[in-house]
């Protein structure tokens, strides 16, 4: 299982942090910074493998690739094959470059919420829903149409809005 | 994009992205926090373009790590804007920032629930998303979306329901296990198992349905103990579309990992999918990922296979090996990056299989050949995953001979600039150390620790110790690496690894020369380590006589070339320093004078040292170099120790210590300690059955390096008191014993108490208790304390003494989160006997659910043994869990219930809420159940500060000026619990200033029980307030009267809990 996916750029910014455990907000700075201290230190050229028991516990995996400004780091149990993570990494970021593309850390500091959306079409509750970027494709676009058509029209009724008063 | 029409979001960002340093950052990111904090007070006047603007500031802000405090309530109002964008930033900054703080929440609860039961998919999907990340926990919201999932109008909505299937796993994480069992696994999986069967259903419903399957099987593995249910899997496998077979291959893992024996049907069918991808490349170029088809597929395949023990079919096994040579031999390292990992990734999945099914041993050497081949490849990953898989197959089977020819590659792997690829082959190292190659391995780790990194050089140590240690060809060999390793990474080594030096050392005399010799060489380096310098002194001191013929060795260099080490070491050096001193001083016949008169003027100086310890052995060692003849008795060499296991290879065993042992060991020794003094006058042991020193230092393995030099030091006092045995036993006479004990007595107690001064407090009364003896007894035990106040102490803090009689303590420590809470009893044992027959029973009330870990028999001898207690919080209750505590100690056997302090108010949590937060929900809980009024009397009678501060002790935040009537009070907090999750309550207190006697409770919550059982919870508070609520200044004319329940008598008790 997939325990979490982050997006932190090379100052350590976290760009995204999604995780499939329950984990309280501090927990989750907490982790992210532990993992950019090992990431940082890291030279270029090297495996894309780290240690993570000392961060998550015993029997946690951690890969990432390194783009450009940003690290994406996925954090999985010992039931999942590392280098099949690494190609999904590869396939989450193919797949926001073709949403943007030539996706940059700019795009991804602006639409979080799309990035959130292609992630959920890959991963789904910790596991792997789809790993073809075809695919994760049309789903986004199915969603971006019906967000588009819903955009013109307001469905809410007055009641609802209504509901500080 | 959406968010290219907000100018000031942008020129905000670039102007933050511009800034030179921290300082302009923080400077620049005040100021724009400050003008939103302006803005939002004026809030009639912003637009909802602008509230979003200024939301979409905060998140940007949030994101750069700032602590946004203020703005929520704005962030979440927007939620119910009527606009999609607003809408969504409303979502997302709700989902952001309020993770923390659920309760906000429910201020929009409607608006979400209106999202989600209204038919704009759109909005149910924005609803969702956050409801996955902020795993809000009102069960009745997910009552609902269960209702219209049910609601057969819905059925053809495939991306509502798939959108559905999401929210509801992802909750599934949140919402309690009890919960699923009942209302999801038993109506909600049958559903799921449609839409995964049905074939109408589109292909993106079908894979998140087997996912959302594989979640609550998770849940509760009962869910596919249908009928039949193996024969559907079998042929979901059939599945044409790749993106729902993989998805159901996942569930397969999920489902063999726990119990593959239903589902030997899907072998063939598994073997069939990897043909079709790797034989037949049977695959739509979607899901053909750098060439390789569908990889993921091929690993997931190959994993389920790995569940299955053994393929007993010989066409299935021969088919499938088949297809796995193909994939070992038609891999090749490429230069495309993703080309390689995807091609390895089903490679190394395709080893790990071929391992696991014990191929033929050609097979198998061919795998060890590509691993080899791995190991030395350009590619980073590939040379990493290399190293583990041998790693891996070293375990599995006996081709250690094979990997062991690539033995020479793995050590350059030692040196990759990788740290995990360091690692791994460490790691390797170890595993495939053996008798035939430790020479070459362990010095090849001696060499490399001088260049290691510190990141490693402390496991690089170990591993190198315990590696000499377990394959040591001959003893000479193994005192050089440890030598060397001191020498080398003296940081790193543990006293551990030097006491074992000596304990090897002392029982075997051809040692003894060639250890004192390396010792000394040592000692001529320029600087040395301190524990080298512990080690030598104490080697040099023990044997230094048997190199007496030797350059350099006679025994004043030896004193001289220690002793200029001396101003360089700390105190508990010092102290075995001075030991050595003696031991030369005694070896040295005829004396020599001036060495005499050398030490012993170290003698003289430190017999003032403030140290007792170094006090205590320069004092005793002067007198004892007084004695002249009777020295070289008292301290003769040390006697052989008697054979145990390794300390060192005990931790590498069992890493984790259980701390109850250890204090059990520290007390043990503690014990001792007076006891040998009494062993001399009385009765004589068997020579050397009594080391408990060193055995216990040996034992003790991860102790800080303080209370190791504390057991060292005690260690050498009882080589005095060993030695002193020996001299008993050859009869000396007893004025000479006397003036021994004289001298080894009284130092004897300082020691001690340095000792019982670390440990956890055991006070002098108990001391004084402890001396009674064991069977003159009472018939009853009475208990020291009052247990009723410890209990309502304990109600109020989360650590104390929960009961205590003379024979045992039982101290409590708890954390509490949530609905959640660990307990930790300490189960101490006071006295010189051990308690037996100790039972520790929770007799949980029904809304707790209670595990408490198995507590021991026997507790030993003045040892305390910590027993773990996990508590969960199911529904609001008052009702309280008793501890049914029993024990024999010699004839009596003593029986008591306690009640445990998991009551009511350590599930409530402050929370502060402001007017126009508190209101609105105030308002919306109307009338009972949900909001129950009642006038209570005969209250103790409190000003409303006093008042304030007993709510307040009791985790309710009180909220000063929100009523206007300053008589009241008003108070919020928030309730967790399974069943209501984190809950928001508020209470009203209408006093009369009149009559403080009396007064007007309102409670309301979203919860009936819930808001009944805080209502009674405060009134016992308020009419009984127990002596001890700490933290209330009570005026003194109130008097504590008696506790609700009658405490004192435990059967009463019972029935009054039960």
């Amino acid at each position: 299982m997939i325990r979490a996916v982050m997006v932190i750029n090379t100052q350590g910014k976290p760009r995204l942090a999604k995780f499939y455990d329950f984990m309280p907000v501090e927990k989750q700075q907490e982790l992210i910074r532990s993992v950019f201290v090992v990431l940082c230190s890291r030279a270029e050229n090297l495996s894309n493998f780290v240690e993570a028991d000392s961060i998550f516990g015993p029997d946690t995996r951690l890969v990432y690739k390194h783009y450009a400004t940003l690290y994406f780091v996925f954090v999985f149990d010992d039931s999942e094959n590392e280098l099949a993570m690494l190609d999904l990494i590869q396939v989450f970021v193919e797949t926001l470059d073709k949403c943007f593309r030539n996706v940059c850390e700019l795009d991804i500091v602006f639409n979080f919420s799309k990035m959130h959306m292609v992630l959920n079409e890959i991963i789904f509750g910790g596991q792997v829903l789809e790993t073809s970027s075809t695919e994760v494709m049309k789903a986004v676009e199915e969603i971006t149409k019906l967000e588009k058509a819903s955009n013109a029209i307001s469905l809410v009724p007055r009641s609802v809005s209504s509901w500080q008063s | 994009m959406a968010l290219s029409g907000m100018r000031g979001l942008s020129v905000f960002i670039s102007d933050v992205r511009n800034c030179q340093n921290k300082e302009q950052e923080r400077l620049r990111v005040d100021k724009e926090l400050g003008n939103i904090r302006t803005r939002f007070k004026n809030e009639k006047g912003l637009s909802p373009y602008e509230k979003k603007k200024y939301v979409w500031k905060m998140l940007y802000i949030y994101m750069l790590g700032y602590d946004v405090d203020f703005g929520h309530m704005e962030a979440v109002s927007l939620i119910s804007a009527p606009k999609y964008p607003e809408k969504q930033v409303g979502y997302i900054a709700t989902s952001c920032l309020l993770n923390e703080n659920h309760d906000f929440l429910r201020l929009v609860i409607n608006s979400v629930r209106n999202d989600i039961i209204g038919r704009n998919e759109t909005f149910q999907c924005l609803a969702m998303t956050m409801l996955c990340y902020c795993s809000y926990k009102d069960i009745k919201l997910v009552v609902d979306i269960h209702t219209s999932f049910m609601a057969p109008n819905l059925g053809m909505n495939f991306s509502y329901l798939s959108n559905l299937l999401q929210m509801f796993q992802t909750m599934g994480l949140e919402v309690g296990w009890e919960y699923w069992r009942r209302e999801f696994a038993e109506s909600l999986a049958p559903d799921v198992q449609k839409l995964l069967i049905s074939s109408s259903c589109r292909p993106l419903v079908r894979k998140k349905a087997a996912l959302c399957l594989l979640r609550l099987f998770r849940k509760n593995p009962d869910v596919v103990n249908v009928e039949g249910w193996s024969d559907r899997m079998t042929q979901l496998l059939d599945e044409r579309d790749l993106g729902v077979l993989t998805s159901v291959t996942s569930l397969l893992v999920a489902l063999v990992s726990n119990n593959y024996d239903a589902y030997w049907s899907c072998v063939p069918k598994c073997v069939k999918i990897l043909e079709r991808l790797a034989r037949n490349n049977d695959v739509p170029p979607e899901y053909t990922y750098y060439g390789i088809p569908s990889p993921w597929l091929q690993v997931k395949t190959m994993r389920a296979l790995q569940y299955f023990p053994t393929i007993e079919d010989p066409n299935t096994r021969k088919s499938l090996f088949e297809v796995l040579q193909r994939v070992l031999m038609g891999t090749d390292v490429v230069k495309n990056v993703n080309k390689n990992n995807a091609s390895h990734a089903v490679l190394f999945e395709a080893l790990a299989l071929v391992m696991h099914l014990d191929a033929e041993k050609e097979m198998m050497s061919q795998c060890v050949a590509l691993l080899g081949k791995f190991i030395a490849v350009r590619e980073p990953n590939i040379r990493y995953l290399g190293l583990e898989n041998m790693t891996r197959m070293l375990m599995v089977t006996d081709v250690q001979d094979i990997i062991k020819r690539h033995q020479a590659q793995i050590i350059t792997s030692l040196k990759d600039p990788d740290i995990s690829i360091r690692r791994r082959a460490l790691d390797l190292l170890y595993g495939m150390c053996d008798v035939t190659n430790a020479k070459d391995i362990v010095e090849e780790l001696l060499q490399y620790l001088s260049t290691a990194d510190f990141a490693m050089r402390e496991e690089l140590a170990l591993k190198a110790a315990i590696l000499a240690e377990k394959f040591a060809p001959d003893l000479s060999w193994y005192i050089d690496v440890i030598l060397q390793l001191i020498d080398k990474a003296g940081d790193f080594v543990s006293d551990d690894i030097w006491y074992r030096v000596v304990q090897f050392v002392t029982n075997n005399e051809d040692l003894q020369p060639y250890a004192a010799a390396k010792a000394r060489e040592y000692l001529d380096k320029p600087a040395i380590h301190e524990t080298m310098v512990k080690v030598s002194a104490y080697l040099l001191g023990e044997y230094s006589h048997l190199l007496a013929r030797r350059p350099g060795c006679s025994p004043k260099e030896i004193f001289s070339i220690i002793h200029e080490k001396l101003p360089t070491v700390s105190t508990p050096t010092v102290a075995i320093l001075l030991s050595t001193y003696a031991k030369i001083l005694m070896h040295n016949h005829p004396p020599d004078p001036e060495l005499q008169g050398q030490i012993w003027a170290v003698f003289n100086k430190y017999e003032s040292c403030i140290d007792v310890e170094i006090q205590q052995r320069a004092v005793e060692y002067f007198a004892l170099c007084q004695k002249g003849a009777a020295l070289v008795d008292i301290l003769a060499e040390m006697p052989k120790f008697p054979e145990r296991q390794s300390a060192l290879i005990k931790k590498a065993e069992d890493t984790e210590v259980d701390t109850a042992e250890q204090s059990a060991i520290k007390s043990r020794a503690q014990q001792q300690q007076p006891s040998n003094a009494l062993v001399v006058t009385d009765q004589p042991p068997a020579n050397g059955s009594v080391p408990i020193g060193p055995l216990s230092l040996v034992k003790i393995p991860s102790i800080s390096s303080n209370a190791d030099a504390n057991l060292a030091d005690q260690e050498l006092t009882h080589a005095n008191g060993t030695l002193s045995k020996v001299n008993s036993q050859s009869a000396r006479p007893t004025s000479d014993l006397g003036d021994f004990l004289f001298i080894e007595g009284p130092p004897d107690a300082p020691a001690q108490e340095n000792l019982v001064s670390g440990l956890e407090s055991v006070s002098n009364a108990i001391d004084a208790l402890a001396l009674t003896p064991i069977d003159e007894q009472s018939n009853s035990v009475q208990p020291i304390g009052n247990i009723a106040e410890r209990f309502h102490a304990l109600c109020l803090k989360d650590s104390g003494v929960l009961y205590e009689d003379p024979y045992v303590q039982i101290g409590i420590k708890a954390e509490w989160r949530s609905h959640h809470g660990r307990l930790v009893l300490f189960l101490g044992n006071k006295i010189t006997s051990p308690l037996v027959s100790v039972q520790a029973v929770i007799l949980p009330p029904s809304h707790l659910k209670i595990e408490l870990s198995l507590v021991p028999e026997t507790i030993p001898p003045r040892a305390q043994v910590q027993c773990p207690l996990e508590v969960v919080n199911l529904r609001p209750s008052r009702d309280v869990a008793v501890l049914d505590f029993s024990y024999n100690c010699g004839t009596t056997m003593v029986n008591v219930k306690l009640r445990l302090p998991a009551v009511l108010n350590k599930f409530l949590q402050h929370i502060p809420l402001s007017a126009e937060e508190f209101f609105p929900q105030w308002r919306s809980l109307s009338g009972p159940p949900l909001k129950l009024q009642e006038v209570v009397r005969g209250v103790k009678p409190l000003s409303l500060p006093e008042m304030a501060n007993l709510f307040n002790s009791f985790q309710l935040t009180v909220s000063p000026g929100l009523d206007p009537n300053p008589n009241n009070l008003v108070a919020s907090t928030t309730f967790y619990s399974e069943s209501t999750r984190a809950m928001l309550c508020l209470v009203r207190m209408e006093t009369d200033p009149s009559d403080r006697t009396q007064l007007r409770m309102t409670v309301a919550s979203g919860d009936p029980t819930l808001t009944f059982e805080l209502k009674e919870f405060i009134k016992e508070q308020l009419v009984s307030i127990p002596l001890v609520s700490a933290p209330t200044p009570l005026p003194s004319q109130v008097q504590p009267t008696s506790p609700p329940v009658a405490l004192t008598d435990p059967g009463a008790m019972l029935a009054g809990l039960l």
